[in-house]
């Protein structure tokens, strides 16, 4: 109910600021909001910074997301400044639910059968992100191959680390552990570094804009850190790739492609799989940007095959 | 085994639309490369277009609403139009292909000391732009004349 109303107020909002002058950078060249808040594709950050404020300029970005994969879904909102095209902070809320039947069957598992029914879950978990420029310009640098680099940091804090699982009849078997402790996670909370680069070349493919990105990153989290951060046998940081393929086929309409690789350093229940998503971005000013993706996460607990479908809207201001 | 041969096949087309994407890009990469030293092939971009008479065109429109712009316009007090326009004609012209060649000053030069900002010239070339779509150049068509005049963003601002 309460996520219902933040929903309806960021909408108010979008339409609120559409009014408001957004920045100078060009149509689409500030991304979209991915899932953990940072701007660039839906699950991976670029190097260009959130909203269009030049060099001069110090603009913002609000966002609601919304990704639906049967038995999991993860509603995320959060809001961004972009300073000066150079530094970009965000700040994002994640609240992934998990349905009795995920539950349950992990109770089932756990206890060979001799519970089968608990309630649902959610976890909450809080992320912040700053990100700087550090060479480059992404989109007017025609002449030489560098493309736009940005260095990042992202702080994941979990909210129900130690939100006990419930059975139907309001006893938690296991107190004090939530699902991604259960699941072998060693902490709430990390941080991953990242380096994203991205370059724009204009006029392409077949006289079309081709966005490139790739970014590395270097990072402890298990699930995107919504199953914890590090394990017991395994507290290390591992790099893991994330890029981005993407084509403006329109001055309002981008589509494109991108993947994520994880560590699957929890395994068992918990294995992680290479993300990879299709997506089409709608910009129809620089006011607003809407993107719907078809993602495939691979495994989740109990959910071998999580597919699914993704919404962004994002408002800039 | 089998669950990991299912994701496979789950992600094909995701995969294939990489593969194509990348493709694309190097072939397309090693087309223009064949192309571009013929810098009057016949159906060069500025062929293409509609040569001279259709950047005339564009760059009348473009520096009309540029002159008129409150915020960029003061920049081109005492520049006159007429002039303005057949540099920005014949520079674009030799950029894509068609048989001028700029005589106007260098860049660096003309917008040293004019101490432009970074915002400034994105409105400018949002103008241009504007001013190819209104004049009827397709979407690819104005990409690939931005993508020619793109680099002479660093000899104009901050300077
Ligand atoms: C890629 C972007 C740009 C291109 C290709 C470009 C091109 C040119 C050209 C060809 C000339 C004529 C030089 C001559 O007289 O021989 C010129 C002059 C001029 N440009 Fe730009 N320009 C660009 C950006 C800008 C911007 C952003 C501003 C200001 C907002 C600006 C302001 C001027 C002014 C005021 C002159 C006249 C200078 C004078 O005659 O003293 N230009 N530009």
């Amino acid at each position: 109910m309460f996520r219902t109303q933040i929903i309806a107020a960021s909408l108010c909002l979008v339409s609120f600021f559409s009014l408001a002058n957004s920045g100078s950078r060009l149509t689409a060249t500030g991304g979209i909001t991915g899932f953990e808040g940072a701007a660039g594709g839906g699950i991976t950050p670029w190097a260009f910074i959130s909203g269009y404020g030049s060099k001069e300029e110090i603009n913002g970005t609000a966002n609601v997301q919304y990704l639906h994969l049967n038995d999991y879904t993860l509603t995320t909102f959060g809001a961004s400044l972009g300073i000066y095209d150079r530094i970009e902070l965000s700040a994002q809320r994640q609240t992934l639910d998990i349905s009795s039947g995920i539950t349950s069957s992990v109770f089932s598992l756990l206890t060979e059968g001799a519970i089968n029914t608990a309630k649902s879950t959610r976890i909450d978990m809080d992320i912040v992100t700053a990100k700087v420029k550090v060479l480059g310009d992404g989109v007017f640098d025609q002449h030489s191959w560098v493309p736009q680099v940005a260095v990042g940091a992202q702080y994941k804090k979990h909210r129900d680390f130690d939100t006990t699982l419930l059975l139907p009849d309001g006893t938690g078997p296991l107190p004090n552990q939530g699902v991604a402790r259960i699941l072998g996670a060693k902490d709430d909370s990390g941080t991953d570094f990242f380096v994203s680069a991205t370059k724009l070349y204009l006029g392409h493919i077949n006289g079309f804009n081709l966005l490139t990105n790739l970014t590395a990153r270097y990072t402890k989290a298990n699930t995107f850190g919504l199953l914890g951060f590090g394990s017991a046998s395994d507290d290390s940081y591992k790099l893991e790739w994330e890029g981005t393929l993407a084509l403006l086929t329109s001055p309002s309409t981008v589509i494109g492609v991108e993947f994520r690789t994880q560590t699957n350093r929890l395994g068992g229940l918990a294995e992680e799989d290479t993300v990879t998503d299709a997506f089409i971005a709608y910009f129809p000013n620089k006011s607003f940007s809407l993107t719907a993706a078809y993602v495939d996460l691979g495994n989740l607990p109990m959910q071998p095959s999580s597919t699914g479908f993704y919404l962004t809207a994002t408002a800039n201001f | 085994m089998i669950t990991y041969l299912k994701q496979t096949i789950a992600k094909t087309p995701v995969f294939a639309l990489f593969t194509l994407v990348f493709w694309c890009m190097c072939g397309c990469t090693s087309t223009l490369t064949s192309t571009q030293p013929a810098t009057q092939a016949a159906n060069s971009l500025y062929d293409e277009i509609g040569g001279s008479k259709t950047l005339n065109t564009v760059f009348g429109v473009a520096i009309n609403r540029i002159y008129n712009d409150p915020i960029i316009g003061h920049y081109f007090n005492g520049v006159p139009k007429s002039h303005l326009r057949k540099q920005l004609v014949s520079q674009t012209c030799e950029l894509i292909g068609g048989p001028c060649v700029y005589e106007g000053k260098a860049m660096l030069d003309t917008h040293k000391d004019l101490n432009i900002k970074e915002r400034e010239f994105y409105i400018l070339v949002e103008y241009v732009q504007g001013a190819m779509r209104d004049v009827g150049l397709t979407y690819q068509q104005e990409n690939q004349i931005l993508q020619k005049l793109a680099p002479i963003k660093s000899e104009t601002i901050y300077l």
